[in-house]
């Protein structure tokens, strides 16, 4: 998922800011992707994007904007994608993977 | 009429031999990929484990770096079923995660400066290109009791988190 520390611009709403993220599926295992906002200590913080779960396939580029109130941008804030894994049929050890970047203030 | 047809040639030729930019962008991006699915062996009644010597294989995360120091590789190995058939008692979980590859000789020192906490394992990605980490998982079923009969999936969590 790119950037590593986005960029906060405005939105269309009031005290709400919007950053423009891309994410690109490398596992060919994966199909799903969940977007999750945290503070620093992985606490979920509210957040808005057009589709928390999406589908991206293997080698395929989605490009999502995610909404954060202006109010929880005090600190700096994690915003990752993790990955959905299907159970498998052999006993085995799943790969879940999570990829975050970090939105901060200094970049409002 | 032939005479301004000249110039015009003249002017449309620059463009036959214009160029075209490629542009390319290189950013702090952090990418997992799944190297090697693991699968837990079953060397004893009790035991469940991912160790080659006990029948299972190691689970390989890859995690690739296009800039250095800009991420941590966070690396959680299981401590609980997600899955299994019912069980009465406890299990005992143990685990750990090694550097198993790399593709550059300045990250040969990742090993020896990790941090492990809990069951997590955090290694500061201050090198770009590529990593292979692998994770041992062991699973005991308490006072030696056999398993039940079933298919058990557990989960590793690979994080690569900015800083």
């Amino acid at each position: 998922m790119t950037p590593a520390y986005p960029k906060l611009k405005p939105s269309h709403v009031s005290g709400v800011m919007k950053v423009q993220m891309s994410l690109f599926n490398q596992r060919e295992d994966v199909k799903y992707y969940q977007v999750e906002l945290f503070d620093l200590d992985f606490n979920s913080m509210p957040f808005s994007t057009t589709y928390r779960i999406m589908k991206v396939d293997y080698k395929e580029r989605k490009d999502f904007e995610v909404y954060i109130r202006k109010s929880d941008l005090d600190n700096p804030l994690y915003l990752c994608t993790i990955s959905k894994v299907v159970k498998p049929r052999s006993s085995s050890p799943l790969i879940s993977s999570r990829i975050c970047s970090k939105v901060m203030e200094e970049t409002k | 009429m032939k005479y301004l047809a000249i110039p015009l040639i003249a002017l449309a030729s620059p463009a036959l031999a214009g160029s075209v930019d490629i542009v390319g962008n290189v950013e702090a991006k952090c990418v997992i990929q799944t190297d090697k699915s693991g699968v837990y062996g079953n060397p004893t009644a009790s035991t469940l484990s991912t160790s080659p010597s006990d029948g299972g294989v190691l689970p390989v995360v890859r995690f690739d770096v296009a800039i250095a120091d800009y991420y941590t590789a966070n690396i959680t190995h299981p401590s609980s079923f997600s899955s299994s058939p019912a069980l009465t008692d406890s299990v005992a979980w143990t685990g750990s995660t090694s550097v198993s590859k790399t593709s550059d000789a300045g990250m040969s020192g990742y090993d020896s400066a990790k941090v492990v906490y809990d069951n997590t394992t955090v290694f500061d990605l201050s090198v770009a290109g590529s990593t292979w980490f692998s994770t041992s998982s062991t699973a005991t079923y308490a006072a030696s009791k056999p398993f039940t009969g079933g298919t058990y999936t557990a989960v590793v969590q690979a994080e690569c988190i900015a800083k």
